[in-house]
């Protein structure tokens, strides 16, 4: 695995663009939790970091909206509920202040 | 206006020197190509008024159509998807004024096939990439320039139907606008900025031909009125969204010739094209500030800053020209 940040780095709510061996990597902290997604949006590749991030209706599960044409995707799976394709999500491990993640 | 045309120029020479050294990177003349790029790119040509000499650009276009009369999203995909469809065939058509060739020709009229073959019974045309206003809007406009410049491409009872189509896709259209004035849709764009700024330039030639059935230049003046009151202070738009603060200004400068609010929306336009020149790239321009160079969003800006000469130059017929609208 590879570094990507410092937890401190990303306060609870905000998101940090890191690049990781050359690839865009928006990394999000919701609700005490770490995600890593791939930057471009599958769709146009509008940047993901710069997305809405929004909680599901149901209170499960928390959702980045794609800046450019709306395109939702699940945080931790990268699921776009429908759409023609999924947004890549990396696995990410946290060990004490230091996030890693698999790329 | 104080943005002085001496300033615009070089920008645009600059920019249009850079996409065609980028042009391996979007031609199809050179392999498979995202057709969204192509069609950017292509509008840019027909901007700049160098379709002529490009001839291969938009054959190339018409060699990877499918028998159904549509594109998909790279030109090597095999299904056809309405929204790059509608974008392709409208070039075509344009650029097909200057070209005058029976294949580009022949390419239209299945494009035409197409979308009458697609138009759901509610008049809406779907898209999975794509909210349904905007899938609905872009075929829409496609059968306005067809209406406006090309009706001789088709035979007559082809050409009724076309009409037929259009009205009820510029319906689906006109009665899903809110009461402030906006299009919205809660899956792809809760804040509707960027589908007002579309439906309201692909509406509001409707207005030539509906008459005041659906009341098309009050929705689209309410459409303008809601693009004004959310511009950011800075002049942007969604949140510093480079490719929606073009659209919006485009649009705008449209849809106010035509209505004749040109007073009410000059610095609104004004705004916009000084917030996109200060975030351009040193060639090119990003979907945000401070990114890298998007191509498409390089050819978004060239054709802003086409569209802003034009604008500048009180001839309405000329800007609508930049729509198609117009032969």
């Amino acid at each position: 695995m590879i570094f990507l940040a410092k937890a401190s780095e990303i306060p609870e709510g905000e998101r940090k663009l890191v690049k990781v061996n050359g690839v865009d990597v928006a990394v999000f902290r919701q609700g005490g939790r770490f995600y890593a997604l791939n930057n471009a949006c599958p769709h146009r590749q509008g940047p993901l970091s710069r997305g809405t991030v929004e909680a599901a209706a149901e209170g499960a599960g928390c959702f980045v909206r794609c800046p450019m044409h709306g395109w939702r995707f699940d945080l931790a799976t990268g699921d776009s509920n429908g759409r023609p394709a999924n947004a890549t999500v990396y696995a990410l491990d946290q060990r004490g202040e230091e996030l890693y993640i698999e790329i | 206006m104080s943005i002085r045309m001496e300033q615009i120029q070089p920008i645009i020479d600059h920019e249009y020197a850079y996409l065609m050294a980028e042009h391996p990177h979007w031609s199809l003349t050179k392999g498979d190509q995202d057709l969204e790029l192509v069609a950017h790119a292509l509008r840019v040509l027909l901007h700049m008024k160098t379709t002529p000499q490009h001839p291969d650009e938009y054959l190339a276009l018409v060699d990877c159509q499918h028998a159904d009369g549509g594109w998909g999203k790279m030109s090597s995909e095999k299904t056809s998807a309405a929204w790059v469809t509608a974008f392709c065939a409208l070039m075509l058509i344009r650029g097909n004024l200057s070209l005058k060739n029976p294949r580009i020709a022949e390419s239209v009229r299945k494009c035409v096939r197409y979308f009458l073959d697609t138009q759901k019974e509610d008049g809406k045309w779907s898209d999975p990439s794509w909210a349904d206003l905007d899938a609905v809007s872009h075929p829409v406009s496609f059968f306005d320039v067809l209406m406006a410049v090309g009706p001789n491409l088709v035979d007559a009872p082809t050409m009724v139907r076309v009409r037929d189509s259009w009205r009820k896709g510029m319906k689906f259209m006109l009665e899903r606008q809110d009461a402030d004035g906006g299009w919205y849709d809660p899956e792809f764009h809760p804040t509707g900025v960027e589908i007002t700024a579309h439906l309201i330039q692909d509406s509001i030639v409707a207005d030539l031909v509906l008459g005041d059935e659906h009341q098309v230049r009050n929705c689209c003046q309410k459409g303008v009125m809601k693009l004004l009151s959310v511009q950011a202070a800075d002049g942007s738009w969604d949140g510093e969204n480079v490719d929606h603060t073009m659209d919006c200004t485009r649009s705008i400068m449209l849809v106010c010739s035509i209505l004749g609010t040109r007073a009410q929306c000059d610095r609104t336009i004004e705004r916009g094209i000084e917030w996109i020149l200060k975030h351009k790239c040193e060639k090119g321009w990003p979907d945000f500030p401070g990114m890298e160079t998007n191509l498409e969003r390089t050819c978004d800006g060239l054709d802003t800053l086409l569209k802003y000469k034009t604008y500048s130059q009180p001839v309405t017929t000329a800007l609508v020209k930049l729509w198609g609208y117009a032969a």
